[in-house]
């Protein structure tokens, strides 16, 4: 269609519903004779529960059931192969904010109280509670044989890595530090749970997974998935924190059973922090090779990475700390070995770039070291060992659209990088970085050979068509991308599409809001539903006008005949011609990964996807030497999405990424002490930016148009944030000559590398 | 708990309602009165996403003891009229995107325009930073205030709204 | 939510009505309430009466009298920050109140609230859940502090950014109590103890904020903290100029500000060296934020900072 709204500039559609309060979120939501649930968590490390009195809450007036371990004694876990979670813990609770009984009671306030009166006795056990114990002190036995603290080790390697690095012309070594970090939605997270007479259960909760969460529910509850239905309001923010199913979601909808009421958690900001499933801390080391004409030969990496309490995606995490990075800058040869390790700390999970922003990090400081020592521009460096498209990569992943070049041209030039890098005197510079993500995964998370993603279009006589789509609407705006793909197709306004989405009973299944899937899988769902339907009306219009169906095309607001302009069909009357002709009308849609993405060895399909998305960052720092404090001027990032189906939306989502990335460079740190307690569970102490601390941001997009993607698209929501850091790392470099090794990039860390580099 | 009948203005509406001391003007909104679009990110006064306005200064209902309203004028973010300019302004310029600091933003943008009519972008910085978002990165949110000051941005007309999406079936007490 | 404890509002109509209430066992005052509820709301004050300011009006003004500047205890920071006497008489104390949290809090919070602001500590300022896993502290409910190894005496932060400025400023705070009124030069208000650390009784008032008005007189603020808004200060920095004569406060370090003795020796001119005497003088706990060398390092930074801008103030605009 030629006015088409795809690829124009416009609203987010639900924004203003959203921002009015007309769009409920779930606290939003309430119920009548709805009770109020409140978690106990245990105040150890690391503890053997001996014994739980919970007498004393039950007497108080207004609790009404009081639930522990017991009650619900099914493990859980995303991963299937790892599930080592308890929505409250029943024989040892393995860190600060573990949840051990929860209550449900008329108000929020008698909830507190109702906590407050069980009595818990621990015995208290040896905890590890950074990287270092993990490794030395086996004998804590975290992990499922409990004879080490070891979640998952990964060894690949590819090519000759030992013969290449001895045939380099220079060979160097790195060792990083990233601390690990918390997405802080400014929505917490919050469940309400009814089960209703009929024994129907209904959990409406903030998940970016409600598929995941509705098999969970079904397994921990042991109550069979046709009596319970999840539905996912659309959310506050998520960035990957929302993305597994979580205790208090299983003990709201055990406690809505008990006491058939309806059970609402809210989890307050000092709980979210013990939530977390941030960003994990990583410890790597680099080696990297080349030839003095700027070849690179060889990757060598050995991450240690601490995971906290839980598996979470952990065994993912550990590939992708290595897998991403044969991509879009490769050496001839790699490999590396990733250990992740259970500490008595809350769980590490997925963020915004899971599992590998930390490496991108220290490979892309990594090259920016190498470019000097070869005495290369770096953008140079990372131009002449680029791996192109339709290629397999090192590690056997297939790449098709690869936009990378364009988009370090495209920051090249708008930054001024050849004119103004280096010159921009002492305590101001510019750093370069580039990287590649993900668009969507090769396989689900349980093995199955189903869709990976499914919409249903119903159509409407009167011309409205509702897209029912499993897709979670976190705040990126799939319900717009949804819309304006099926108004596109049909010709129809966007007013006359609604939008149902994440609700298992009504929507098809689709896995869920993670890995940058939602616009490649999701959009290419719907477009083949909403081809579908166009098929059915070109046939309904081409039999009544008697032309053949090849002369019929759409338009906006009418479907028209090659050649014969004046016999236009308005789109409505094409529905009636044929729900007349056909029946009622609808169609599906649903998206499957081709086979063979990935490399063909144990772990060669993680980190393999149907597409890749590329950025380059170029960032410009101000450095004041006297207090150490690095100011982020302007970040200019150019991020290749396949198409912007929705430029706003696609802008924003490079903004938002780069906002996070940039914050993780300077401030933000998840910290635990060495006694096991998180340093500061609020957002005074976590600092997230305020308006006056981010950098003037300037968002470009690349379109290499996806053979695969709808209408070309690939991913935008997670790629422009990895590249943002090492660029910052650079930039700093180049403004007053210090390395950081270890993020954030605080003031003290920055005044010590100047000291050192002084002496 | 003993509850105490108040009355006060709420977006223009004389509203009695019975408090009691230790329930906070967020609490009375959300949960008593369902004047839901106000949010809550914290719930200590860190975070700006319960900003409403007090007898027209923005402040946070997280912090101000309902009680301490009796007699004044609370104003929500739903006072404002579907077709209003910042609201329009704020779709247009992405400056949402979940929505969550929205409302908040929001009123605090209405308190910063009554008072200045053309803010500057350095005093928009300045007057939202209290408000943390972290979706947009601020930009976005600062373009979209500036524009409303420099009447760049028209309210939205009738067909200018934007489509009724998506579709959601939930309970509301 | 977080559930604020029970309590009682009270809102007199008139200070004495005030002071009658705050006599009343376990009272405690709320102002702005900006660190009163979220204290409250982590359980480390459960007053059973709140006395709110509010309604009385008189304790709201800014006045201009011939020998002092009067600031009404209720006065807003915000309104602090942008007066125009303000700025001009006591341009330390605008600049620190304009450095208060963000927006919002500056509007809610008094100055009265801000001078008798509880301080802060990382083992204090947190939940009655985290602070329970701690086994609590000398400050509330323990026996301990975690900052001071086998510390008999709680060395919280004065986390108040008008205090040094106050202090700077030789102002003098007008306390209102059963027995009259009583005024305490600043510098004798804040003392050496992080469980309380302001001389005023629990039933006093505080009413009014003096600050002279000295002929040729400039002053200065500076604020290290790690963001631009929301953010209590990690150190703070009052400097006084009265021609050459120099006074400079540090806060943010413990209970007391401190007034750096080293600096009254010496000429405003002597910037280096006043700055080496604070760094010499200053030693940062690890009580509010554990990056104490770099809090350690910035005290010279800090003063030199306010000092020159101090300076360029005082030079007569050519
Ligand atoms: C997120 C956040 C950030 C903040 N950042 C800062 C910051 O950067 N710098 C800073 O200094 N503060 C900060 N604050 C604290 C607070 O907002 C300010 O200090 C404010 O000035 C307190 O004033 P208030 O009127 O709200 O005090 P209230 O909370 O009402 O009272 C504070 C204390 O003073 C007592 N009190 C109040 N008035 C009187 C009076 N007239 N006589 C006797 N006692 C009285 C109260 O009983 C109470 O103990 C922050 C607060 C928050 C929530
Ligand atoms: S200084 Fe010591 S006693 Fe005082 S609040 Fe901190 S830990 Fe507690
Ligand atoms: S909810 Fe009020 S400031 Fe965060
Ligand atoms: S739009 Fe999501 S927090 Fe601001």
């Amino acid at each position: 269609m030629s006015d088409r709204l795809i690829g124009k500039a416009g609203k987010r559609g639900d924004l203003i519903k959203r921002a009015r309060g007309d769009t409920p979120f779930t606290d939003d939501l309430a119920l009548p004779r709805m009770l109020h649930g409140k978690t106990l968590r245990c105040p150890h490390p690391h503890a053997r529960i001996v014994s739980i009195d919970t007498s004393k809450a039950l007497e108080i007036p207004g609790v009404i059931a009081v639930l522990t371990g017991r009650d619900l004694p099914e493990r859980f876990g995303i991963i299937p192969w790892t599930p080592d979670e308890h929505a409250l813990a029943i024989e040892t609770a393995r860190f600060v904010g573990d949840g051990v009984a929860a209550v449900a009671a008329l108000d929020e306030r008698t909830a507190v109280r109702g906590c407050d009166a069980i009595k818990v006795l621990y015995e208290v056990l040896p905890s590890a509670v950074d990287l270092d114990s993990a490794i030395t002190r086996p004998e804590i036995g975290l992990s499922a044989k409990k004879d080490d603290n070891v979640s998952k080790a990964v060894d690949l390697a590819f090519g000759d890595v030992d013969g290449e690095l001895a045939g380099s012309d220079v060979v160097l070594d790195g060792d990083y530090f990233f601390e690990g970090t918390a997405h802080v939605p400014i929505e917490p997270h919050c469940t309400l749970a009814q089960y209703d007479a009929s024994g129907l259960l209904t959990v409406w909760s903030t998940t970016q997974v409600p598929h995941y969460l509705h098999r969970e529910l079904s397994r921990v509850l042991r109550l069979s998935p046709t009596r319970i239905r999840v539905i996912q309001p659309p959310l506050g923010g998520a960035f990957g924190g929302k993305s597994e199913p979580f205790g208090h979601e299983f003990t709201a909808a055990k406690l809505a059973m008990v006491t058939g009421r309806p059970v609402k958690f809210l989890i307050s900001r000092e709980e979210e922090f013990y939530l977390h499933r941030g960003r994990h801390p990583m410890r790597l080391h680099f080696r990297l090779g080349a030839k003095s004409d700027g070849t690179l030969t060889a990757i060598d990496a050995r991450n240690q990475i601490d995971g906290g309490a839980y598996s979470s995606f952990g065994l993912v995490t550990t590939y992708y700390s290595g897998q991403l990075l044969s991509l879009p800058t490769a050496a001839r040869s790699y490999r590396f070995s990733s250990t992740r390790y259970f500490t008595n700390k809350p769980a590490c999970g997925p963020k915004r770039g899971h599992g590998s922003v930390q490496p991108r990090f220290a490979f892309e400081v990594m090259l920016d070291r190498m470019a000097e020592k070869l005495k290369l521009d770096p953008i140079a460096l990372r131009r002449k060992n680029a791996v192109g498209g339709n290629t397999h990569t090192i590690n056997g992943m297939r790449v098709t659209s690869n936009g990378n070049l364009e988009c370090l041209a495209k920051v090249e030039e708008a930054s001024g990088w050849k004119e103004r890098r280096g010159k921009l005197g002492f305590g101001r510079g510019l750093g370069v970085a580039s990287s590649a993500y993900i668009s969507g995964t090769n396989y689900p998370i349980y093995p199955n050979e189903m869709a990976q993603s499914s919409v249903q279009l119903k159509v409407d006589r009167s011309g409205v068509v509702t897209v029912f789509n499993g897709a979670s609407e976190i705040g990126q705006g799939t319900d717009m991308l949804m819309a304006t793909i099926v108004a596109d197709e049909l010709g129809l306004p966007l007013e006359a599409i609604r939008v149902v989405s994440a609700d298992s009973d009504l929507c098809p299944v689709d896995l869920g809001a993670y890995s940058s899937r939602g616009t490649f899988m999701n959009g290419n769902a719907c477009l083949t539903a909403a081809r579908l339907v166009k098929e059915k009306l070109i046939a309904a219009v081409a039999a009544k006008l008697e032309v053949p169906e090849t002369s019929v095309f759409v338009t906006r607001g009418a479907l028209c005949v090659r050649g014969r302009e004046g016999d236009a069909v308005p789109v409505e009357e094409a529905i009636q011609l044929a729900e007349a002709k056909f029946g009622a009308l609808g169609a599906v849609g649903s998206y499957k990964t081709p086979p063979n993405l990935g490399g063909e060895y144990r772990g060669g399909t993680i980190g393999a996807s149907p597409a890749y998305s590329f950025t380059a960052h170029v960032a410009e720092v101000k450095v004041d030497v006297e207090t150490g404090v690095v100011e982020v001027v302007k970040v200019w990032c150019a991020h290749d999405c396949g198409k912007a189906l929705l430029p706003t939306q696609v802008i924003g989502q490079i903004d938002g990424s780069v906002y996070m990335g940039v914050a993780e460079a300077l401030f933000e740190e998840h910290l635990i002490s060495p006694n096991g307690l998180h340093r500061g569970p609020n957002l005074l102490d976590y600092r997230i930016p305020t308006s006056l601390d981010v950098p003037q941001i300037h968002s470009m997009f690349v379109e290499s148009l996806d053979p695969e993607g709808p209408h070309g698209a690939k991913e935008a929501g997670e790629g422009p944030l990895h590249s943002s850091i090492p660029a910052v790392a650079n930039a700093i470099y180049d403004a007053v000559g210090v390395r950081l090794h270890a993020l954030p990039f605080s003031p003290g860390r920055v005044l010590e590398a100047l000291r050192q580099r002084k002496a | 708990m003993t509850l105490i009948p108040i009355t006060l203005t709420i977006n223009g509406d004389l509203t009695q309602v019975a408090v009691h001391a230790s329930q906070t003007l967020l609490e009375v909104l959300r949960y008593e009165l369902r004047l839901i679009g106000t949010k809550q990110g914290c719930d200590k006064g860190d975070c700006g996403a319960c900003t409403v306005l007090l007898d027209g200064e923005p402040v946070l209902g997280c912090l101000t003891l309902a009680l301490s309203c009796a007699g004044r004028s609370v104003t929500t973010v739903e006072s404002i009229p579907r077709a209003d300019p910042l609201l329009e302004s704020f779709d247009c310029h992405g400056a949402g995107q979940c929505g969550f600091c929205t409302p908040g933003m929001l009123m605090t943008a209405k308190g910063l325009l009554a008072k200045e009519k053309k803010p500057s972008r350095d005093s928009i910085r300045a007057a939202i930073s209290g408000n943390l978002c972290r979706c947009t990165g601020y930009g976005p949110i600062v373009e979209a205030i500036a524009a409303v000051g420099e009447g760049t941005v028209q309210p939205a007309t009738e067909e200018k709204l934007p489509p009724p999406l998506p579709s959601y079936g939930a309970p509301r007490k | 939510m977080l559930p604020l404890p029970e309590f009682t509002l009270h809102s007199p109509r008139t200070i004495d009505e005030a002071l009658g209430l705050l006599a009343k066992p376990g009272a405690m005052i709320i102002a702005g309430g900006t660190d009163l509820l979220p204290n409250m709301k982590q359980g480390l004050h459960q007053p059973e009466h709140v006395v709110s300011l509010q309604h009385l009006a008189e304790l709201r003004a800014i006045r201009v009298e011939q020998k002092v500047l009067v600031l009404g205890a209720m006065t807003s920071l915000a309104e602090v920050a942008e007066h125009e006497d303000v700025r001009k008489y006591a341009t330390a104390l605008a600049e620190a109140a304009g450095t208060v949290g963000g927006p919002h809090h500056r509007r809610m919070g008094t100055l009265g609230g801000n001078l008798c602001l509880d301080t802060r500590c990382r083992y204090y300022n947190q939940s009655q859940f985290w602070r329970s896993a701690l086994g609590f502290c000398l400050k509330k409910d323990g026996e301990v502090c975690h900052v001071v190894e086998g510390g008999k005496k709680c060395v919280a932060a004065a986390s108040n950014d008008t205090a040094a400025a106050a202090i700077a400023l030789e102002a003098v705070l007008v306390i209102r109590g059963a027995q009259g009124v009583r005024r305490v030069a600043a510098g004798e208000f804040f003392v050496a103890d992080g469980a309380r650390n302001i001389a005023i009784a629990r039933d006093e008032l505080l009413v009014a904020l003096e600050v002279p008005r000295v002929a040729k007189r400039v002053s200065a603020y500076e604020k290290l903290r790690r963001r631009g808004a929301i953010d209590f200060p990690l150190l703070s920095v009052a400097v006084r100029l009265d021609g050459s004569a120099v006074e400079v406060v540090v806060s943010a370090l413990a209970a007391k500000p401190r007034r750096i003795n080293g600096a009254q020796k010496l000429a405003a001119t002597q910037v280096e060296a006043i700055a080496e005497a604070a760094a010499r003088e200053c030693n940062p706990m690890p009580n509010i934020d554990g990056d104490v060398a770099w809090r350690k390092q910035m005290v010279r930074v800090m003063v030199k900072r306010a000092l020159v801008r101090a300076i360029g103030a005082a030079q007569p605009s050519t």
